[in-house]
C-alpha cells in the first residue's frame, strides 16, 4: 500500500514536472483519463504529448507489475509504446484499459514508427479522424478502413484520394454522426468496441470493421477479450469465437462513463463523393444518404424540409420493423430509413408531432381509434364492442362509428352502421363509459361536427370548405371518399353533391 | 447570400437561373416577375411547329409552396388563350399525373414544361375534356385538390 502511494505520487510528481516544462497552455494540456485495470480504476492526469510507454510506467507500479508486462488497449486496439496520446484524440474522462500480457499471446501491436507515412497504421481513434471512410457507390454500405493490415488494396480509398487531389487538399476527415441523448442533438461520434459477451472494453479486434454492417450488426468481427476469464462467460465456457461489439460515444461532451452511449446515425455522412442534394442542388459537406440503389442524397436542411412536408400530410409509413419512417423522396424501392433516430434532426416542435403521429399510427394499426376533437387526437384503444367512447384526455364522448357526439340509435349518415341501439354494453374497457343515456344529448348538440372519419381507416378528417370530395392523406390509405355519403367517392357523388 | 434562403428558395433560384439561361425550345419564363416573387412564375409556351398548336402561344402559371420540391407545384394555363385539348379544362386546369400523384422532387419546372409540350404535341384532335362543363362549374380553385380520373394518356 505504501509502495502504491509512493509510486503514485512520484509519477504524479514526474508528470507535474513534465507539464511544467511544456511551455504553452499548461491547464488545457492536461488530459484526465481513467485507467481501467483488473484491480480497479485509476484516475490519472497526463500530458497529451506523452506516449503509451509513459502511461505504462505510470500505471505499472500501481498494480504491482513491470511496464513490459502491460498492454494498453483503447477502442479495440492495443496501443504500441511509441504512440503519442494526442494522436489517439482521447477525450477528457476517456477510459484506457491496461491488462497484463497473457503468456504466449502474440499480438500485432500498432506502432506509429513502423511506417510513419502510412495513414493506415494508426490506432482506432476516438473521432476516427484517421479512418478513410466512403459511401461506396451501389452497395450503399460505407466502407471503413482502419487497417493495420496494409494489404487491402481498397479501390474506395483510391476514389477518395482522387477527390482529394482534385481539390488540392488533404483527404477529408472522417466523422461519424450520432444522436446524443445527453446533448440532445446531432453530434460527431466516436466508434468504440467492447466484448460482445462481458461488455469489457479490454478487448482487441482481429480485424477492422470495413463497412457499416460490420459495426451495426452483431457478431461480425472477432477479437480477443482481455478481461479476467472469471468475468467473461465466453472465455469461461471456452466458446469460440469471441465477438466484438461496436458502439458509439458522443465526442462533444465529457464522457459520463461507460454507459454514456450515442445512437449512430449511419445515413448522415461526410459528402466524400461531392454528391448533389436532390432537392436544392447544393453540394454540402454533410449529407443525408438515402438507402436506395440510386445514391440519392439530400443536404441536412432539405432532409428536414422533406420530413416536415411529409409530416404535415401524415405521409410517413408505419414500417413493421423500423417504425414510423420515410423512404427516398424519389420513391425508390426498398429505401426506408431503418434508424428512426434520424428524425431527431427535426426541431422540437416537429419532432413532437412526429412522435404523436407515430403513436397515433400505432394506435390505428392496433385497431384503436383517435379522438376526433380538433386539437386532441388522443389515441384510444377500446373494446371493439364498445360504441360509446369517452376520451380520457378531453372528456369528449363520441360514437365510435361516426366519430360525432355520442347518440342513441343509428348514425346520421345512415349507411355507416346499424348500431341497433345496444351501444352501451362495453364491459370493463377502461376508455368506455358504462353509463347509458344521461348527458349524451347535451354533448351531441354542443359539439359541432368538424371531423368525420375516413371510411377506410377511421382517421378523423377535417373538411376545409370546398367540395365534398375528401382524400385521406394518411400514408397507405389515400382513400377518396365523399363527405356526404361517407363512402368511396364516385361519379354519382360528383353529379349529386360535388359542391356544398 | 444563399445562406439566408430557405432550401426551397435555393432550389427555385437555381431552376430559375437555368431556365433563363437555357430554356427548352418554345418555352420562356417571365424572369422579372419570378425574381420578384420566387413562389409564382409565369411561363410562356409556343405551340410546336408541325403540331395542332403551331402558331398559338400560351401562358402557364406555376405556384410553389415552401415545401417545394417535396410538394408538387400548382400548374395551370392562364390568360386569354387556353389550349383546347382533351386533358386541359377550359379553366386552365391540367390533367397530368406528374402534377399530383406521380410528382417527384427529381422533377423540375423544366421537366413539367417538357411534359406539357409533349402532351400538346401528341394531340391528334383539338377537343375539350368530355366532362369539361361540369368540372369547371364544380371544381376547387386549386387543381391539386382534384381527384383526377386520369384520361387515357395516349390521347
Ligand atoms: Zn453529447
Ligand atoms: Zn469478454
Ligand atoms: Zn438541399
Ligand atoms: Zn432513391
Ligand atoms: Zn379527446
Ligand atoms: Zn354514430
Ligand atoms: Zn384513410
Ligand atoms: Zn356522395
Amino acid at each position: 500500500m505504501l509502495r502504491f502511494f509512493i509510486s503514485f505520487f512520484s509519477s504524479l510528481f514526474q508528470m507535474m514536472i513534465h507539464i511544467l516544462t511544456t511551455k504553452k497552455h499548461i491547464i488545457q494540456n492536461v488530459l484526465s483519463i481513467y485507467i481501467k485495470t483488473t484491480g480497479g480504476n485509476i484516475s490519472i492526469d497526463i500530458d497529451p504529448k506523452c506516449d503509451v510507454s509513459h502511461i505504462k510506467k505510470m500505471v505499472a507500479p500501481q498494480i504491482g507489475l513491470q511496464p513490459e508486462e502491460l498492454k494498453v488497449i483503447f477502442a479495440g486496439k492495443e496501443l504500441g509504446d511509441d504512440i503519442i496520446i494526442e494522436e489517439c484524440d482521447l477525450g477528457q474522462q476517456s477510459i484506457l484499459h491496461v491488462v497484463k500480457i497473457k503468456p504466449g499471446n502474440v499480438q500485432s501491436k500498432i506502432s506509429a514508427s513502423s511506417t510513419p507515412n502510412s495513414k493506415t497504421l494508426m490506432p482506432l481513434c476516438e473521432s476516427l479522424d484517421d479512418l478513410m471512410f466512403s459511401a461506396s457507390s451501389g452497395s450503399r454500405t460505407a466502407s471503413i478502413s482502419i487497417g493495420n493490415e496494409t494489404s487491402t488494396s481498397d479501390s474506395l480509398l483510391d476514389e477518395i484520394e482522387v477527390v482529394a487531389n482534385n481539390e488540392k487538399s488533404k483527404p477529408k476527415k472522417v466523422h461519424f454522426y450520432v444522436y446524443c441523448p445527453t446533448c440532445k442533438k446531432l453530434t460527431q461520434g466516436k466508434l468504440r468496441v467492447r466484448c460482445h459477451f462481458c461488455k469489457s472494453g479490454a478487448f482487441t479486434v482481429h480485424s477492422d470493421p470495413q463497412n457499416w454492417s460490420h459495426v451495426l450488426e452483431s457478431k461480425q468481427i472477432t477479437g480477443t477479450c482481455e478481461n479476467d476469464s472469471e468475468f467473461c462467460e465466453n472465455i469461461l465456457q471456452n466458446k469460440e469465437p469471441t465477438f466484438a461489439e461496436f458502439y458509439f460515444k458522443c465526442s462533444e461532451h465529457i464522457s459520463l462513463g461507460e454507459n454514456d452511449q450515442a445512437v449512430p446515425l449511419d445515413l448522415i455522412r461526410p459528402n466524400l463523393r461531392q454528391l448533389q442534394c436532390l432537392a436544392c442542388f447544393e453540394i454540402t459537406e454533410t449529407i443525408f444518404s438515402f438507402p436506395c440503389e440510386d445514391d440519392h442524397v439530400t443536404c441536412l436542411d432539405c432532409f428536414e424540409a422533406y420530413c416536415k412536408a411529409k409530416l404535415s400530410d401524415r405521409q410517413f409509413w408505419q414500417h413493421p420493423e423500423y417504425g414510423y419512417t420515410l423512404a427516398c423522396p424519389s420513391g425508390c424501392a426498398n429505401s426506408f430509413i431503418k434508424e428512426i433516430h434520424h428524425f431527431r434532426l427535426l426541431d422540437d416542435e416537429h419532432y413532437e408531432r412526429y412522435h404523436r403521429f407515430a403513436t397515433e399510427e400505432f394506435v390505428l394499426q392496433s385497431g384503436g381509434l383517435l379522438c376526433p376533437q380538433p386539437g386532441c387526437g388522443m389515441g384510444i384503444l377500446a373494446d371493439p364492442e364498445c360504441i360509446r367512447i369517452t376520451c380520457q384526455n378531453c372528456k369528449y364522448v363520441f360514437c365510435r362509428n361516426c366519430l360525432q357526439g355520442y347518440h342513441i340509435g343509428s348514425c346520421d349518415p345512415p349507411e355507416i352502421q346499424e348500431t341497433s341501439g345496444t351501444s352501451g354494453d362495453c364491459g370493463t374497457e377502461l376508455n368506455c363509459d358504462n353509463r347509458n343515456g344521461a348527458g349524451d344529448d347535451a354533448s351531441r348538440t354542443t359539439i359541432k361536427v368538424i371531423t368525420k372519419p375516413c371510411p377506410s381507416c377511421k382517421t378523423p378528417t377535417e373538411r376545409d370548405g370546398g367540395c365534398m370530395h375528401m382524400v385521406c392523406t394518411r400514408a397507405g390509405c389515400q382513400f377518396h371518399w365523399c363527405w356526404v355519403c361517407q363512402t368511396e367517392w364516385t361519379r354519382e357523388c360528383m353529379g349529386d353533391h360535388w359542391f356544398g | 447570400m444563399t445562406s439566408a434562403m430557405s432550401p426551397s428558395e435555393r432550389r427555385l433560384q437555381k431552376e430559375l437561373m437555368s431556365l433563363i439561361k437555357d430554356p427548352p425550345p418554345g418555352v420562356s419564363v417571365d424572369a422579372e416577375q419570378a425574381e420578384q416573387n420566387l413562389l409564382q412564375w409565369t411561363i410562356h409556351m409556343e405551340g410546336a411547329t408541325g403540331t395542332l398548336y403551331e402558331g398559338e402561344s400560351f401562358q402557364l402559371q406555376f405556384k410553389f409552396s415552401n415545401k417545394y420540391p417535396f410538394d408538387s407545384p400548382e400548374v395551370t394555363f392562364v390568360g386569354s388563350n387556353i389550349p383546347v385539348h382533351p386533358h386541359v379544362y377550359s379553366n386552365g386546369h391540367i390533367c397530368l399525373s406528374i402534377l399530383t400523384d406521380d410528382w417527384s422532387p427529381a422533377l423540375s419546372v423544366q421537366a413539367v414544361c417538357l411534359s406539357i409540350v409533349s402532351m400538346l404535341s401528341s394531340c391528334r384532335e383539338k377537343q375539350q375534356p368530355p366532362d369539361n362543363a361540369f368540372y369547371v362549374k364544380t371544381c376547387n380553385k386549386n387543381p391539386k385538390k382534384t381527384k383526377w380520373w386520369y384520361h387515357d394518356d395516349s390521347v
